[in-house]
Order: C-alpha cells, then sequence, then structure tokens
C-alpha cells in the first residue's frame, strides 16, 4: 500500500490544504481530507466514479 | 474504485435554554467556579442560571456559554471520563488538554456526508479516546499538536469559505467537546444563519450536552464499537456503549442528527451488527452513514485484525444488515 499526501497553496489565503491518498494494491484508493480542488482532480482522472462526481461541486473556487 | 474514508435547531429551541447576563457576570468573578468547588461533582447545570435571553441569537448564546465553558476548566467533566481536574492549573485529565485550544487542520472538504459538502472543516487537536486505529491519531491524541486556535480569526476563515461556496462549517477533531470554551467562542463570531455542524465521539457529558444545546444544528455523531470489550481493547474506553446511546437519543431530541459507523475490518458482527440492531430499535428513521473505507493507520499493529482494509465481502455484509434492519443509510 503506497501513502499519498498532497498538499495545494491557495495562493489567495497562503493556507496550504491538504488531501491524502491510500492506493491499495488492487487499484482501490481510500481517500481523506478531500479538498474540493482534489475532488476535481480525481474526476477528471476516472469521471465514471460516482463515489467522486457526486462530491465534485460548482461552487468550487480558488478559495476552496 | 475510490473510496473516501473520512470519518438547526430551529430557533424556538434556542430559547429554551440559556444563561442570564447576572450569570455570566457572576461568573466572571468566580461564582461560578464557587460553586463548582462547592458542589463537587454535582456541578449546577445551565438550567439553574436560569433563560436569558428569550430569542437571543446564536451568538450571544454562544459567548455566554463560552464564558461559563472556560470557567468550567476548573473541574473538568465535559466529557464521560468525568476527570475533575483544573485545567485552568495545568491539570491534565485523560486527554492531556490544557485550558488553551489548538487546531490541525482547517479547510473545505467534501468528504463528508453528501448533504453537508461542501464543508469547511476545523479539526481541533486533542481526544478524550484512544482509538488505535485513528487515522489523525498523531494529532488527535496530541492536544499540543498543530497551531494556536484563534476563534474569531478562524471564523474570519470559515466566512471566507462560505463566501467561497461552503455549505456548512464543522466542528470536529480529534474531539471538539474537550476544547469546549474555545468551540463554543468560533460559533460566537458566526453569521447567524450559518449550518453549524457538530461532529463528535458522542462521548460527551451531559453538562457538555448543556452548553451545546440549540447552537449546532446537525450532530455528525460516531457509533464505532458495538460492545464495551472492543471499546476497551481498541479504545481504551470503559462504559462507552451506554455513554454513546445516552448522546444519540439525547441529539435526537434536539438536533438533527446523523449516526457514523467506521466499519472496521474483523467487527461486522460483534459492532456492526449491534449497533445497527440498536439504531433500528430505538432511533428508527435517523440518518446512518455505514463507512467502509477503514484505512489502517496508527497504531493498527496492535491489533491483527486492524491490519488490513475492509473486504468487499464484509462490507456488503454490513450493507445487506443495514437493508435488512430498515435503516435510513445516507451516503
Amino acid at each position: 500500500m503506497k501513502k499519498h499526501r498532497t498538499k495545494k497553496n491557495c495562493e489567495s489565503s497562503g493556507e496550504s490544504q491538504v488531501s491524502e491518498l491510500l492506493i491499495l494494491p488492487d487499484g482501490q484508493i481510500l481517500v481523506h481530507n478531500l479538498t474540493p480542488a482534489f475532488a476535481g482532480l480525481l474526476h477528471e482522472l476516472n469521471p465514471d466514479d460516482e463515489h467522486i462526481s457526486s462530491r465534485v461541486t460548482r461552487h468550487s473556487s480558488p478559495n476552496l | 474504485m475510490i473510496c473516501i474514508v473520512q470519518e438547526r435547531r430551529p430557533p424556538a429551541r434556542r430559547e429554551e435554554v440559556g444563561v442570564q447576563s447576572r450569570d455570566v457576570r457572576d461568573c466572571s468573578k468566580g461564582t461560578l467556579k464557587h460553586e463548582l468547588q462547592r458542589g463537587g461533582s454535582d456541578q449546577p447545570s445551565l438550567g439553574s442560571f436560569g433563560a436569558t435571553g428569550i430569542g437571543a441569537p446564536r451568538s450571544v448564546l454562544a459567548r455566554e456559554r463560552a464564558r461559563i465553558a472556560r470557567a468550567m476548566l476548573a473541574d473538568c467533566r465535559f466529557c464521560a471520563h468525568d476527570c475533575g481536574v483544573n485545567r485552568l492549573a495545568d491539570e491534565n485529565g485523560l486527554c492531556h488538554a490544557g485550558a488553551e485550544a489548538r487546531f490541525f487542520s482547517a479547510q473545505t472538504e467534501v468528504a463528508d456526508e453528501r448533504e453537508l459538502v461542501p464543508t469547511f472543516n476545523v479539526a481541533l487537536s486533542g481526544c478524550d479516546l484512544r482509538c488505535d486505529f485513528c487515522i489523525t491519531g498523531a494529532s488527535s491524541w496530541n492536544p499540543r499538536a498543530g497551531a494556536g486556535f484563534d476563534a474569531r480569526a478562524m471564523a474570519k476563515q470559515a466566512k471566507a469559505a462560505l463566501e467561497g461556496g461552503a455549505r456548512t462549517i464543522q466542528l470536529l477533531g480529534g474531539e471538539p467537546t474537550v476544547h469546549l470554551p474555545a468551540a463554543l467562542e468560533f460559533v460566537s463570531w458566526l453569521p447567524e444563519t450559518v449550518r453549524l455542524v457538530w461532529k463528535t465521539n458522542a462521548h460527551g457529558s451531559a453538562r457538555a450536552r448543556e452548553l451545546l444545546d440549540g447552537l449546532f444544528d446537525v450532530w455528525l455523531a460516531d457509533f464505532k464499537f458495538g460492545n464495551d470489550a472492543c471499546a476497551q481493547r481498541l479504545s481504551k474506553t470503559p462504559d462507552y456503549v451506554r455513554v454513546v446511546k445516552e448522546n444519540l437519543l439525547w441529539a435526537a431530541e434536539h438536533s438533527e442528527l446523523i449516526v457514523r459507523h467506521l466499519l472496521m475490518p474483523g467487527h461486522v458482527e460483534c459492532c456492526w451488527q449491534p449497533v445497527a440492531e440498536w439504531l433500528a430499535g430505538n432511533l428508527p428513521g435517523v440518518k446512518v452513514n455505514l463507512r467502509s473505507g477503514f484505512w489502517p493507520a496508527w497504531q493498527v499493529a496492535r491489533h491483527a485484525e486492524l491490519r488490513r482494509t475492509v473486504s468487499g465481502p464484509e462490507s456488503a455484509r454490513a450493507v445487506d444488515l443495514a437493508q435488512s434492519l430498515g435503516l435510513n443509510l445516507i451516503p
């Protein structure tokens, strides 16, 4: 299992946002602290995944 | 497949419990502390202070209660451990929390219940439970983790998140109950109408509930263990089941309630089944979020069965059970 920690700096606020991924041997991905930006990225990678697509909102902004 | 791990009351209700301004002034002079010392463990309830503020705005109630909560740190009994330590004098109970709150995360997230997201999550450091599988164990077990919590500054950040599209504001931890003064002060700086979520391990005391009554629109409460033996072994928490049931029944009466259960590998029959059966029998129709994305983390190496994720058959069995009992599962 591989654990990935991603940080995204928000230019507007200077705050960093963190999401964590755990990629399992069977290809399943566990996500912790899912930010809108990272949800958007995952959605682009796999638009058919309904777990993510249902959480990608139209409200996303650079502040989120 | 991608699996997400994370784990209002109408205004009229807010009128029923409150604290008179006079009482708050008394608190600032140490009267409450005196009462607590005199009363020992038999602390006065908010009800004994009267009720201010018929129709008082949430911010006013929260500010008054924050002052009372701070005084109650002198004999801390916010959670069911009922330590009774003086946190104002640097004494520590089982949570090890001091008088000042810290936080380890504050950001908008979309992994919580779909009806709540996007939510601005504020995670306070420290917790009264010691779950070996805690995904944020390093921060949740350590109340000194993260940065100092400035309620007013955080409220400003929360307002920016709302303007950016967040629908709710959620206080979590660790366990926010151990930092009630800071949590209530934070609420006092927030807009009156924002939907507030209290994410809790449901191990708080009756005193804590009184301070929270009517301030949060949604209680998002964990019911982690279906029996006291698992609770003791995995989180070092005695008398867990009784306390959680008491909190859930109260929360269902006083606010919207969503119950979360994090499915643990090897614990479908011993934990999920009794939880599901109790919910079906005692809180029919309550919203239940069954989380199957168990992430082996923190101290799981101490427990053989927790060193893996939840299997497909386990997850399917858990859902089947929920459906057979007619539980109201929500995503």
